[in-house]
């Protein structure tokens, strides 16, 4: 029994799957963290005083949001990189900027709900104390939304984490990728998505364990 | 000290304030008065700057505070206020509430910002609260540790904008009380207040402001016992 279920793709599939696993990661956890600071930028910009500044924010979310994360990562990979700069640039950074711009854009309306949601009053204080603009933002304002923000971002880690599945259209060798390349090999289609589902449930449900914690503690 | 000449107010087409002139001299301590809508808050606001002024001047000690070329954050370090609401920063203990201002601002020492705030805070009555954050105190606690982050810049003005009335009455004297020992030690002080005993009792000047303008003042005897203008009268009559 043992020795089946060892001889199987089920186990089998693993030090390939394994391989995947780690692009699936560099690519989530790289392309987040670039996302959070341009995101963090553009969610200030919509809430800026300079017309110039909201437009371009507003108009950077908006189309970001509004068209699919597969048509984004085509248009790095083959429509800019090749036709328009006619620089190949891989498939990978491909990838980690299609996260990071996506990414950036929902991250950019969590930012610019959270600094949105603090009282008014905490911006009012601080200037009334003597801070400048900048210092009430940066020591009244700012902590308090980014308590606010962890919850969503958090959700936001689990939306693009999945979002890397796509990047195998373009050869990127992520999780899926390495499990459509192992099955096309082996036939054994069922056990190998299997594993595959079982790996991202293997990080997407601590995760929202973690996160009902924290929020539960921050009582946001 | 302070001089405020014809202060217009707009938010968009609602005018405010409309032409404001009043004076307030050093350790005076100005209430005032009026039915909500009255455009009273909104005038404390203006002295500084939390509005933008639509029209006329206010001088803070020379400083024309909305001459473009004077330094806000300077004048408003010299200005405490203390708000309705209290606004104390919940992210930071009390101490640190009363630290930031003279560390961030005046680039004070924490050791020294700190010995500063347990003063004052030992002033207001609070001392053993100086660690504690401020959603573990009552509404009345939170409004004297606002005041004393405001005295810890020691400002030149105090305003207050309705400083007790989102307290249970149980907890406004002793918030009146820390007001009171700052009147007796010279503090000048404007005061937007719906308490007509503390006006009567502390305040040397009563503006009564109704729809805008300034309609009345005078000492605080004058005002309560014998207003002039009908709408004092009026108002008065349905409050006392």
């Amino acid at each position: 029994m043992l020795e089946a279920l060892m001889d199987s793709a089920y186990i089998k599939s693993l030090p390939f799957l394994y391989e995947g696993l780690k692009l699936t990661l560099l690519i989530t956890i790289v392309g987040l963290f670039l996302g959070f600071i341009l995101g963090a930028f553009t969610g200030l910009g919509r809430l800026s005083k300079n017309g110039f500044i909201r437009g371009i924010s507003t108009i950077f979310v908006e189309v970001v949001r509004g068209t699919p994360i597969l048509v984004q990562v085509l248009f790095i990979y083959f429509g800019i990189s090749e036709d328009l700069i006619g620089v190949n640039i891989s498939g990978l950074t491909a990838a980690i900027i299609a996260i990071t711009i996506n990414a950036g854009a929902y991250i950019a309306e969590i930012v610019r709900g959270a600094v949105h949601s603090i009282d008014k009053g905490q911006y009012e204080a601080g200037r009334a104390v003597g801070l400048t603009e900048r210092q009430t933002m940066r020591y009244i304002i700012w902590p308090q939304a980014f308590k606010r923000m962890i919850p969503p971002l958090g959700n936001q880690f689990i939306i693009s984490l999945k979002d890397t599945s796509l990047f195998s259209v373009i050869a990127v060798g992520e999780l899926v990728y390495q499990g459509r390349q192992y099955y096309n090999a082996t036939f054994e289609v069922f056990e190998t998505l299997v594993m595959v589902c079982i790996i991202y449930l293997m990080i997407t449900i601590p995760t929202s364990v973690i996160l009902r914690r924290v929020e539960r503690k921050l009582d946001v | 000290m302070i001089t405020v000449k014809d202060l217009h107010k707009s938010f968009g087409d609602l005018e405010v304030l409309k032409g404001i002139n009043a004076e307030v001299k050093e350790s005076e301590v100005v209430c005032v008065i009026g039915p909500s809508g009255s455009g009273k808050s909104t005038f404390l606001r203006c002295i500084n700057l939390l509005e933008d002024i639509t029209s006329g001047e206010v001088t803070i000690d020379q400083d024309v505070i909305n001459d473009p070329k004077t330094n806000i954050n300077q004048v408003r370090s010299q200005v405490g206020m203390v708000f309705q609401h209290f606004n104390l920063f919940p992210h930071k203990t009390v101490l640190e509430n009363i630290t930031i201002g003279p560390v961030k601002v005046k680039g004070m020492k924490e050791e020294a910002a700190k010995e500063i705030a347990l003063q004052l805070l030992e002033k207001v009555g609070l001392s053993d609260k100086a660690d504690a954050y401020p959603e573990s105190l009552s509404g009345g606690q939170k409004q004297r540790a606002a005041i004393a982050r405001s005295l810890a810049m020691e400002p030149k003005v105090m305003l207050f904008d309705e400083p007790t009335s989102a307290l249970d009455p149980e907890l406004v004297g002793d918030v009146l009380e820390v007001m009171k020992d700052l009147a007796r030690e010279g503090m000048t002080m404007v005061v937007v207040t719906h308490e007509m005993g503390f006006a009567r009792e502390v305040g040397d000047r009563v503006m009564f402001m109704d729809e805008g303008v300034v309609m009345e003042e005078g000492d605080p005897q004058q005002i309560f016992e014998d207003p002039q203008n009908p709408r004092t009268q009026e108002f008065l009559s349905k409050i006392l």
